[in-house]
């Protein structure tokens, strides 16, 4: 019997310990490492992406945003560009919660001609009172040369304790 | 533009902070000027720490995060130190806290990291991150750096060190008690049982109203008990060995402490009582298998040697049984499958530091490895391996892709090459120029036109022919006889003409200013033609070079990634040998145990054999 053995933090076998430790903390360096160079290399495969799928030039991207969004709780966003459906996107919780505390969602991206485009986003999930709610809003999307980045904003009427959608560009 | 509810700049790093404590208390808001650093909060919000760190490194990249610069390094050392990248989240700190972050926030910054290296078993750099604490630290975070200093120390074998920093600990609070327990150890190991014994007797006398106190009271008591009957004091011993729980975590080993200290007092048949209540229990226990071996000797020493003999036959057989089992979930974990059935059941995009394997799967391995999981060095090693799996099942799906991108170049480039010929011959047929040439000239003639105030210069088709048949017809010789009819002919001619000239000179203006507009029409829709021709052949000659960068950037990535990819399948062959060689340590620790209490059975039998045959003898 060894009294030691029964104490929390009790160390029976210094050495091996230390050098269990050493071990642990050379893999951990290394794990480090990879970690770092692996999320850099995304980001290198992230940016190689975009710029093969999405030239500058085309390029929109559309980003869902929430102000407060105390009286919708939403559901999905649907997208349609020239009549044409291009995204229909279904919001588990966690990602509304996300967005309630203040996160952009890039819920579409696409490659448009310079000219007129006309956008329709439809919100669809749960006004006030717990009702089924559907809005839509549209937006005349004017792409010229370079990126444009579109804002899709659910925002709180308080006056009118009603939900508001909002499209527009983001500046 | 949102006004979200978000943190402030400073107090990005403790909304990080915060999601360790599961809890915020900041209420300020910002605005969130770039969607791009809106989208870093929108993965780091759900905890899916490694996107949200690759999109804030691409957006920092493009200079896409600019109005949000001075939070978003910040955010990146919280988003690494989420993630568990706790040296790349160390260094941002190091250049970053100093200046930018309330003393508070800052404070709660090397806390956190200190308590992440001593996990990891960095304890000089825990202690470096200890020392940077100031004073602005909330109680409850301060008592556990105090705790976490005390740790340190006896980690690293300064016990007087530690015994004066948890002498010092004066309140109340549920820490208080962690603290005793472990200022009892300090002095347990540094040799001081008679003091360890008083702090230890009174936790082991405390009121627990929480499962997490009894535990600790039952922990205190069993070391406090062993403490004394290694220093020869069992009759004192048996007092805190009573007090723990019989059904609890430290049950089988106050059990198994109770008898011996009756075994030391030679009171062997109260010692039979415990640990005859231990063979009920699990085997796998060190305690049960010891009393296995001790109620043996009890009735060796109590004369009865027969049930002596049938106990360690039965121990012998038990030992026997139970070292097989443990040499078969030896070779299964050798088998190098284990690591991955443990973490079957877990997404494998669970990326976040703060993540535990709660659950060990149902089998051997997981009976084995119960009191494994709860150490931090397996719980660090297993975090790395399935971090290392995460960024292996990445790497895959990205050669993948890298060589869709690959496709899609030479499918681009034999497009450009099959359309080119027939742009540029599209192109060759539209001379715009020309064009541009005509328009300048048909402007200088309308200059020319509204000078002269040349009327007719403007007339229509029909006007310029009706104009012309009224000339020739004025012409006519016909007409020019004396005849009544002729004259009456003329004189409507001249007011046909008359009306027309009227008419022509009238609108003459307007004529010339919806010419002259239409005419700027063309010119400035020639300029819009020209500027789309020029772009058009840039783009038609920069597109090779256009490219040609891509496939550059894909080429030097691909075996980036090949190369990455060999070292993360290497570290986590590496890793797993790690976790492998520790439970397996565990395990061959067990069946060593096993082996020699075998042993001691089977000596202690063969004694009671000779015994036996030495009376039988003697007898006859």
């Amino acid at each position: 019997m060894n009294a030691d053995a029964a104490m929390a933090g009790s160390r029976s076998n210094e050495g091996a310990e230390t050098e269990s430790r050493d071990r642990f903390r050379a893999l951990d360096r290394d794990v480090q490492d990879l970690k770092t160079e692996v999320l850099n290399i995304n980001r290198d495969l992230l940016l190689l992406e975009e710029e093969l799928l999405f030239p500058a030039n085309s390029q929109v991207a559309f980003f869902v945003s929430m102000d407060i969004g105390e009286y919708f709780d939403l559901d999905s966003v649907n997208l349609k560009i020239d009549g044409k459906e291009v995204a229909n996107y279904l919001y588990t919780e966690r990602e509304v919660g996300a967005l309630q505390r203040g996160g952009v969602h890039r819920v579409h991206m696409a490659n448009l001609k310079t000219g007129e485009h006309e956008l329709i986003a439809v919100f669809t999930g749960r006004g006030p009172h717990g009702r089924d709610y559907r809005r839509g809003a549209t937006m005349k999307i004017d792409k010229g040369i370079g990126a444009k980045y579109i804002e899709l904003e659910i925002t709180d009427r308080v006056r009118k304790q009603q939900p508001e959608f909002v499209v527009r560009e983001w500046e | 533009m949102i006004a979200a509810r978000l943190l402030m700049i400073a107090s990005c790093l403790s909304l990080v902070l915060a999601t360790v404590q599961a809890a915020t208390d900041d209420k300020h808001t910002i605005v969130v000027k770039d969607p791009h650093y809106g989208e870093v909060l929108f993965y780091f919000y759900q905890e899916e720490y490694f996107p949200a760190i690759v999109r804030l490194l691409a957006a920092e990249k493009q200079a896409r995060v600019e109005q949000h610069a001075d939070e978003a390094e910040l955010l990146r050392g919280g988003l690494y130190l989420s993630y568990g990248n706790h040296l790349e989240a160390a260094a941002i700190f190091e250049r970053l806290l100093a200046s930018n972050v309330s003393p508070e926030v800052r404070d709660r910054t090397w806390f956190f990291l200190a308590k992440i290296w001593y996990q990891r078993g960095y304890f000089d750099e825990s202690q470096q991150a200890l020392d940077k604490i100031k004073a602005a630290l909330p109680q409850n975070l301060r008592r556990e750096a105090t705790m976490l200093q005390a740790q340190i120390l006896i980690d690293t074998l300064q016990f007087d060190s530690a015994i004066a920093l948890l002498q010092r600990w004066d309140d109340d609070s549920d820490w208080a008690g962690y603290a005793k327990f472990n200022l009892g150890v300090a002095l347990v190991r540094s040799g001081r049982v008679d003091s360890a014994a008083r702090i230890l007797d009174g936790l082991g006398s405390i009121s627990a109203n929480s499962e997490e106190l009894t535990s600790l009271r039952d922990k205190a008591n069993l070391a406090l008990g062993y403490a004394l009957i290694q220093d020869g004091q069992p009759t004192a011993a048996k007092t805190p060995l009573q007090r723990v729980r019989l059904a609890g975590p430290f049950s089988n080993k106050a059990l198994l402490g109770v008898g011996w200290a009756d075994a030391e007092l030679e009171r062997y048949h109260r010692a039979l009582v415990p640990w005859m209540e231990l063979r009920s229990r699990d085997l796998l226990d060190p305690a049960v298998q010891e009393s296995m071996l001790a109620i043996p000797y009890a009735f060796a020493k109590l004369d009865s040697i027969s049930q002596s003999a049938d106990h360690y036959l039965n121990a012998i057989e038990a030992f026997y049984e139970e070292i097989n089992r443990i040499d078969r979930t030896i070779a299964h974990i050798e088998s190098g499958d284990l690591f991955d059935e443990f973490l079957a059941d877990e997404p494998l995009d669970s990326t976040g530091w703060y993540w535990r394997l709660e659950k060990l799967p149902q089998g051997p391995e997981g009976r084995y490895l119960y009191h494994l999981l709860a150490t931090h060095e397996f719980q660090e090693g297993l975090k790395n391996y399935r971090d290392l799996r995460y960024l292996y099942s990445n790497l895959d799906d990205w050669q993948q892709s890298i060589d869709v991108f690959e496709n899609m170049l030479d499918t681009r480039r034999l497009v450009y090459e099959a359309r080119t010929p027939r742009s540029r011959s599209a192109l060759g047929r539209a001379d715009v120029d020309s064009l541009v040439a005509r328009t300048r000239e048909f402007d200088s003639t309308l200059d020319n036109i509204e000078r002269s105030g040349d009327w007719l210069a403007l007339a229509n088709e029909r006007e310029a022919r009706m104009w012309g048949e009224i000339a020739s017809l004025e012409s006519a010789p016909a007409l020019a006889s004396d005849l009544t009819e002729a004259a009456d002919v003329l004189t409507r001619l001249r007011l046909l003409r008359g009306v027309l000239q009227w008419r022509l000179e009238r609108e003459f203006k307007d004529r010339l200013s919806r010419v002259r507009r239409s005419l700027r029409q063309t010119s400035e829709a020639l300029v819009e033609t020209q500027r789309s021709r020029r772009q058009v052949e840039l783009s038609m000659r920069g597109q090779p070079l256009a490219l040609d960068g891509l496939s550059r950037r894909v080429q030097s990535l691909k075996p980036r990634i090949t190369g990455l990819k060999i070292r993360v399948a290497d570290t986590m062959v590496e890793q797993r040998t790690y976790l492998q060689n520790i439970a397996i340590d565990v395990l061959r620790a067990q069946k060593e145990r096993l082996d020699i209490y075998t042993v001691q059975a089977r000596f202690a039998l063969a004694a009671i054999y000779d015994l036996a045959a030495t009376v039988g003898a003697a007898t006859e």
